[in-house]
């Protein structure tokens, strides 16, 4: 581990709140389509009925929708980044891959350095923004024209939907998972979950090529 | 404290990628609203041509009102409630009444046990 002191701010206040606002909205959401599809009723009481929770659920879906978009288009430059790191993958990505990160039991070998995201959160970037683009495409027509569409695609409608969230939960327990529980990679829950800072030392070691384009207060102030 | 943050410029590369997805992702959700706007409007169309034929059917019927109708009129006197015309008799409802959902189990037994009464 580096013996680099200070902190580094990982992310900025805006993302902080958009990341919150999304986690809160896909929980519930989670919750509550779980709730129709397995026709759990202990869930929809919890909201009051099945109506008010089916409200509950559009609503959401309306703000779990506008929030990222809002977010985009008032710190595009952030999203930019985000972008760039994502889509640009190294053969240090690669070889993440093959040892995971060291993440993963039995898989061995020496972990490569990593942006300010490693392979597999570049991974589940990318996996979110498709699961939300298909949550998006397929939920509003579900809702605004469910009488209008041909029941053949409506149904296509709500498989896809299903599919897509059993897909995202996994991901996003997996994702919980090393954020919050996992001792090597719970040091960053910070970063994400209150203040946005994370140790310099642990920065410099996971994100070791990120860290080396980041620059000090005291270059700021110069 | 020593704190370290990124820089915040974009370059050429970001700026691009980012534009990139943002309109890709337009792109795509605005054809797939396009779609489903046209499907909308066409089923919309269609309704409103389904129901001016129902009223123009309907316009050119002899008889217009099930409750004028003197063969109904007739079962009503006849049969169902007799000597009279009472549409909520106590038979008219039972055999004019249909069941559902949760029903269905008990009106099937019910038709099972009048078809081995009639046998």
């Amino acid at each position: 581990m580096s013996q680099v002191k200070g902190k580094v701010l990982k992310h900025a206040g805006q993302t902080r709140l958009m990341h919150w606002i999304h986690l809160i909205c896909f929980v519930i959401l989670g919750i509550t389509g779980l709730g129709f599809y397995f026709k759990i009723i202990t869930i929809d009481y919890i909201f009051g009925g099945i109506g008010n929770a089916s409200v509950v659920h559009r609503w959401l879906g309306v703000v779990f929708t506008v929030g990222p978009l809002l977010y985009i288009l008032t710190n595009f430059g952030r999203f930019s980044r985000f972008i760039d790191t994502i889509s640009t993958f190294t053969k240090d990505d690669f070889k993440w891959l093959k040892t995971m990160g060291g993440y993963i039991p039995g898989l061995k070998g020496e972990v490569p350095p990593q942006d300010k995201y490693n392979a597999g959160q570049k991974l589940l970037g990318w996996l979110v923004i498709i699961c939300c683009f298909l949550f998006f495409v397929t939920g509003f027509p579900m809702w605004l024209w469910r009488h209008a569409m041909p029941p053949q695609l409506l149904g296509l409608c709500y498989d896809i939907h299903f599919w897509d969230a059993v897909i995202a939960i996994l991901a996003v327990a997996g994702h919980f998972f090393l954020a919050a529980i996992h001792p090597k990679s719970r040091v960053e829950f910070a970063s994400m979950m209150t203040n946005g800072y994370v140790e310099a030392a642990v920065s410099a070691h996971h994100n070791e090529k990120w860290f080396a384009t980041l620059q000090n207060d005291s270059e700021l102030k110069a | 404290m020593n704190t370290f943050q990124e820089k915040t410029n974009l370059t050429r590369r970001q700026f691009l990628r980012g534009s990139g997805v943002l309109a890709a992702t337009a792109i795509l959700g605005g054809i797939l609203a396009k779609f489903g706007f046209n499907v909308q409007a066409r089923s919309q169309e269609y309704i409103a041509q389904r129901a001016n034929g129902l009223y123009s059917l309907d316009e050119r019927m002899t008889l217009r009102k099930s409750h004028e109708n003197p063969e109904i009129l007739q079962i009503y006197k006849e049969f169902l409630s007799p000597g009279g015309v009472t549409p909520l008799s106590e038979k008219a409802h039972h055999l004019l009444h249909t069941k559902y959902g949760d029903e269905i189990p008990e009106l099937i037994a019910e038709l099972k046990q009048h078809s081995h009464q009639a046998a």
